[in-house]
């Protein structure tokens, strides 16, 4: 492989967000042998921050990720020699601590430089995972908490605030969480269909379904000239229908429905029930993308035909 | 008349014309490296300070949605009047909610250090623009006032010979004689590109640029460092937020007759 389309590899990863640290320590160790990152660090300017450079922070997060801490000891050094006094550095620096000091040292490293720059977003973050992989579930959520006061636009603060009191069986704190997510995002399925899971396991029966049928409005093929009838549910489709049908199964069995957020109860439950039951089939009668039938096509065959309550 | 031309010294282009070019690019370029030294790091806000300065973002994002929103009424209702309440109190303020006798003035500017920390790095930057084209300015007048340094080789009308022949009050020569005074400005707006070309595209070397904006229209209200007056803003931010609670309607509310219809359970309205 070319070292320019390995550099292009590096900053789709980069791009997309995604944590394939295995195949970027392989393909840096690639541009390692071929050039030196230094090199590369000047060419190929991207946004005032040279290309290089970018590809040298992931490399050294990669290699801390793979446990190659020698490797990622001199990228770090690269780094900090080229820009000493950056926050981002700093921040580098820290996940370093982290990966062999004990926590309190990093801890101590990360409540310093708060110190000093009490608004550093990345630094606080860090301190917040570290309290809360260290047990002090009370201490990272209070500092959560508080960061998300200051910094209210942080879409991943809130969902990591969502799963922690989704982990303490916490579910209608777990749902405040999603509903400012689903504010800032009001335009994304998948945090629509946490929250309506959230809201089923907090057993807002009469909430879950309505957010469960929002994720069907959102996510069915109703832009294609196909009748909706005939077109079969995909991907995360079916997973709301599954939710739909669970929750008509449960309005049935509860008749005086209990919901917090003083949501009225679904006309035409038995409708809805009948419409699930025949998505369900559809989805799972058809061949998908693989040319086959889903498997577990029996079991869901036989679930969906056992009666409401 | 039009044979009657002037002889330029050869030594008039070699120490006065050259020198002028070269002063002024010279001390451009060291301008721009002079304008980099000075300038300071931004400063970083304090937490409070961040905090109260994105307070009102978050009803701007509650309300943004409000009237297609995508979390229950009841939900709505809890964070509208959270935030509310919190506007009223002036729990966002960077220095606490403030207390009931304390005059209600917007803040002065000149006694807020980090807000006169800014004037002055504008202050400063000037500075070094006018300091030194001053001096250029002084030293062009004080020796070679009424030179005639560079003759055209286009013909021009008579209006150009206020722009072209400054400094020398001679009605009847040719409008093609450049004097030393013009030349300067003629450098003095036209050596732009040549920066751009040395420096890069944003540079701080053309200083005629700067001369458009005086140092105190800075100032004015479009200073982003500007201190408001969050309070204010909170107050009639509370209204806006009314308004929103009364617009909200939840998109899931009416969801299980829309996708009954969408899929002909029901008939269609």
């Amino acid at each position: 492989m070319s070292l320019q389309s390995t550099l292009e590899r590096l900053a789709t990863y980069r791009a997309n967000n995604m944590r394939a640290s295995q195949d970027i320590f392989r393909n840096g160790l690639l541009v390692l042998q071929k050039s030196s990152f230094k090199q590369l660090g000047d060419d190929g300017n991207h946004c005032g921050v040279p290309a290089g450079w970018t590809s040298l922070e992931q490399f050294a997060l990669a290699s801390i990720d793979v446990g190659r801490l020698d490797i990622a000891d001199q990228c770090l050094q690269l780094i900090a020699d080229k820009f000493p006094n950056s926050p981002r550095v700093d921040c580098l620096i820290g996940i370093r601590m982290e990966a062999t000091e004990p926590p309190e040292t990093a801890l101590k490293y990360y409540a310093d430089i708060l110190e000093a720059d009490s608004a550093n977003v990345a630094i606080w973050k860090r301190r917040i995972s570290v309290l809360r992989r260290t047990g002090k579930i009370e201490k990272a959520v209070n500092e959560l908490v508080q960061l998300l006061d200051t910094f209210y636009t942080d879409v991943e603060g809130w969902l990591e605030l969502a799963d922690i009191y989704a982990l303490c069986n916490q579910y209608d704190h777990s749902f405040q969480a999603l509903s400012h997510v689903l504010l800032l995002m009001p335009q994304n399925p998948f945090y629509v269909l946490q929250a309506a899971e959230t809201a089923y396991t907090s057993e807002d029966f009469s909430l879950a379904i309505k957010m469960f049928l929002t994720v069907v409005d959102m996510t069915d093929a109703d832009d294609s000239e196909q009748l909706l009838q005939d077109s079969t549910p995909l991907g995360i489709t079916v997973r709301a229908w599954f939710g739909v049908k669970l929750c008509t199964r449960r309005i049935a069995q509860n008749v005086n429905l209990r919901s917090l957020s003083n949501t009225s109860a679904p006309k035409n439950s038995e409708l809805l029930d009948e419409l699930a039951t025949e998505r369900l089939r559809v989805a799972y009668s058809s061949l998908g993308q693989k040319g086959e039938i889903a498997k577990g096509r029996q079991e869901v065959f036989a679930w969906v035909a056992t009666p409401l309550a | 008349m039009d044979r009657l031309s002037l002889y330029l010294d050869p030594q008039i282009r070699d120490w006065v014309l050259f020198p002028i070019t070269l002063v002024m690019i010279l001390v451009g370029i060291l301008r721009h490296y002079v304008v980099i030294l000075l300038q300071s790091p931004p400063k970083k806000l304090s937490r409070a300070a961040t905090r109260e300065q994105r307070a009102l973002t978050r009803s701007q994002i509650l309300r943004a949605t409000s009237s297609n929103s995508p979390i229950p009424p009841s939900f709505y209702k809890a964070i509208s009047q959270h935030l509310s309440e919190a506007y009223k109190a002036g729990t966002y303020l960077k220095d606490g909610p403030p207390k009931a006798d304390a005059p209600s003035s917007a803040p002065n500017p000149l006694s807020d250090p980090a807000a006169m920390d800014g004037m002055m790095a504008g202050m400063k930057t000037q500075m070094v623009m006018m300091v030194p084209q001053m001096v250029i300015m002084g030293w062009i007048n004080f020796f070679f006032q009424g030179f005639v340094l560079i003759k055209l080789p286009f013909p021009l009308t008579l209006g150009f010979k206020s722009m072209l022949q400054r400094g020398i009050d001679t009605p009847d020569m040719d409008v093609r004689w450049v004097s030393s005074l013009s030349w300067y400005f003629l450098n003095f707006f036209g050596l732009n590109g040549l920066y751009r070309l040395i420096l890069g595209g944003d540079n701080s070397a053309d200083s005629s640029r700067d001369m458009t904006t005086s140092p105190f229209a800075a100032m004015g209200n479009a200073q982003p460092g500007q201190p408001q007056d969050f309070n204010k803003l909170f107050k009639a931010e509370r209204d806006n937020l009314e308004f929103a609670e009364g617009l909200h309607s939840w998109v899931g509310e009416n969801m299980d007759t829309k996708i009954l219809r969408k899929y002909g359970k029901l008939a269609a309205l």
